[in-house]
């Protein structure tokens, strides 16, 4: 019999396939193999994007040359321009907006054929400060409310570039999903006045199945309703509503369980495609200064292709059990 | 100048990013890399290879999970959901729980290997209609179930599996799911102000500016939404108000399958033979909570949703809700509306 699973946040149905789980090598999944080609974010071809924003650069080199560590650049099709004032607008029934947002692309080292697992601890640490910067800078701007910081890598989640980069997109509303966690977990904090998501760490904690690696500031694990095999959420534990806020001190920290976390999703699925997204708290808003929000990290694996079911109902299958998922990248099976 | 689009039922905001926009010509479907076809257990003469049918469409009285019926409906190979027992809701902690009750079922549309709807006639796909309808009324019995979900997986990119054999499936579900409940919800939100329905409007206001309608026959309009999810994504809706598809009376079934397939056969001769889903979007079961839907015969209007399967998804739109669609949907109508069939 398989599990239907309800989310504690958002309140979505899952069923979790605990009959008949698949395993790892059940799944027929699109491998992310490198392709020869030339690439606009590789050292030296800094002339083919558009000029940078910011970078990590060692000291008297120029921008828009080489000697950098991390770059950040504007998109070159941009799905929101930076230009503008917000002109909201209805016609008939529907409401619409001008495009006003900035869309900027953070290239994560300068090697082609790097990712995240490939890097040293340092040169993630770098990636992860660059993020915190380009938000920290672009929540100044009064017309975003919402700054969502996303990786897709592999062709098969949805990267046109192979080099490893992570996209950051301000948005002058916030979106649909984020909107539903924050309510989920407003509820919440108002009938136990506790943060949710401290209250879910503690719970994995003490039930240990689930959970995929810890360190001293975070904990990675499947979450109980994943909507995608082998899903997997890094979240601090100390309780932080804006990622931008991320201490210094758990820079380190963070860089080192993503590394691990990726690296042991790779393991097991070798030369996988993924996305992950920073879920943090609105900015610039009517729940700015709301506590029981916490910011945290959602990866989710391209294993499958999500098929009409799921597109109707917002109702996922999962084929493989987050406890079965976590005793793989556990390595224990 | 990008835009951005708000669904005027559920309040999802998409950006029409024109910048990165490619002419409808460039989003033809490539279904070169699809793995090979596995030997089809939904042939004509394979009954045997299919678990034992519910219901058939059998003219010549033949006994059932033999030759002779010109459709069949079977429960899935691969259950999401079990049919057997008793609903238990449980806790653990924080966390919810239920056991997985339901009913899965697939609808064999044709004897004949056909792969796409498309190319199913008019009749046929009029027929399956009946038979959505008859699986439907039949799952409302139970008083375990709260949804009946109709949808269909074509092509490998749409997760249609290794199978071409043109099929539809259906899932009854002990609890409503979330999306519906946002339809729901968006569709009494905009009643108790206007009193009017959202999807009537929409109606109104696509057949009066035209810009995105693609067919307009037999008391049916296919339409691009105004803020679509996906390049080509297209709705079918009725010009008649009803929020339950299983109303949809008798004489009028042969109409909706014309619709579906002329909209179905434009999007194969246009894009390719892309892969799609669609899915049926009706009422829930109204016996539990009285009082509950109270508006919803008014506020509710059933309709169908094709998404064509030609863009990669990033998973950021999964988990933020957030759509990029490539194509202004005014140009996916008008090369929709060109497709000569």
């Amino acid at each position: 019999m398989a599990d239907l699973r309800r989310d504690p946040i958002v309140g979505r149905w899952v069923i979790v396939d605990t009959d008949h789980p698949n395993k790892p090598e059940d799944y027929e999944y699109e491998q992310h193999l490198s392709k020869a080609g030339v690439c606009p974010f590789c050292y030296g071809n800094e002339p083919m994007t558009p000029l940078e924003i910011d970078a990590f650069r060692d000291p008297s080199t120029a921008p828009n040359t080489p000697g950098w560590q991390v770059r950040v650049v504007p998109n070159k099709f941009p799905a929101l321009q930076i230009e503008g004032d917000l002109d909201r607008r209805g016609i008939g029934i529907y409401d619409m907006s001008n495009g006003i947002g900035a869309h900027e692309v953070l290239i994560e080292t300068p090697y082609h054929n790097k990712d995240i697992p490939d890097l040293l601890n340092e040169e993630i640490e770098k990636v992860i400060m660059m993020c915190c910067r380009r938000a920290q800078d672009l929540i100044k701007d009064k017309r975003f409310k919402y700054i969502m910081i996303f990786k897709n890598h592999g062709y098969a989640a949805g990267a046109s570039l192979q080099h490893a980069h992570t996209q950051i997109i301000a948005l002058p509303m916030v979106p649909k999903n984020v909107m539903e966690e924050i309510r989920g977990a407003f509820n919440y904090f108002q009938y136990r006045e506790r943060c949710i998501f401290c209250d879910m760490i503690r719970q994995e904690l003490q039930e240990g199945e689930r959970m995929v690696f810890e360190n001293k500031y975070f904990v990675s694990f499947c979450p109980f309703v994943s909507r995608f095999p082998f899903e997997v959420w890094i979240i601090p534990k100390k309780h932080n509503g804006l990622f931008c806020h991320l201490p210094q001190e758990e820079i380190p920290a963070l860089a080192s369980i993503l590394k691990e976390t990726i690296h042991r999703l790779k393991k097991v699925f070798p030369n996988l495609s993924y996305n992950f997204i920073i879920h943090t708290s609105p900015a610039n808003s009517d729940t700015d200064g709301f506590e029981g929000y916490h910011w945290h990290i959602e990866i989710m694996p391209k294993l499958t292709r999500v098929a009409g079911f799921e597109w109707g109902t917002g109702f996922y299958a999962v084929t493989t059990p987050p406890e079965l998922a976590a005793r793989y990248l556990k390595g224990i099976n | 100048m990008p835009e951005l689009r708000k669904d005027p039922v559920i309040g999802r905001w998409v950006i029409i990013a024109t910048e990165r926009a490619r002419r409808p010509d460039q989003f033809l479907s490539e279904s070169g890399q699809n793995p090979p076809e596995k030997p089809c257990p939904f042939c004509e003469g394979q009954e045997a290879h299919t678990p034992k049918e519910i219901y058939a469409l059998r003219p010549n009285n033949t006994p059932p999970n033999s030759p002779g019926w010109e459709l069949r409906v079977v429960p899935s190979i691969s259950p999401f959901l079990r049919i057997e027992g008793e609903l238990e809701r449980r806790g653990k902690g924080l966390y919810d729980l239920m056991n997985g009750i339901g009913a899965h079922e697939v609808i064999i549309e044709t004897n004949k290997h056909i792969g796409n709807m498309a190319d199913l006639s008019e009749e046929q796909i009029s027929k399956v209609i009946t038979c959505y309808i008859n699986r439907i009324t039949d799952l409302e019995k139970d008083q375990r179930f709260k949804y009946v979900l109709v949808f269909k997986n074509y092509g490998w990119a749409a997760g249609g599996g290794r199978v071409r054999h043109s099929r539809s499936q259906l899932i009854a579900t002990p609890v409503n799911p979330k999306r519906v409940k946002e339809e729901l919800m968006g569709a009494r939100r905009y009643y108790d102000y206007h009193e009017r329905c959202v999807f009537c409007d929409l109606i109104k206001q696509e057949l009066s500016s035209k810009d995105r309608l693609i067919l307009d026959i037999d008391g049916f309009i296919a339409i691009v939404p105004f803020a679509p999810r996906f390049p080509f994504e297209v709705w079918i809706l009725p010009k008649r108000h009803s929020c339950d598809f299983t109303s949809l009376q008798d004489n009028i079934r042969i109409d909706l399958g014309r619709v579906i397939k002329l909209t179905l056969s434009k999007l194969k001769k246009g894009l390719n033979d892309p892969a799609y889903n669609y899915v049926i979007h009706t009422a829930p079961f109204r016996r539990q909570k009285p009082g509950y839907w109270k508006t919803i015969d008014n506020d509710y209007h059933w309709h169908i949703e094709i998404i064509p399967r030609l863009t990669r998804v990033a998973g950021f739109e999964w988990g933020t809700g957030f759509y990029i669609c490539p194509l202004p949907p005014e140009e996916a109508a008008k090369f929709l509306r060109e497709v000569e069939i």
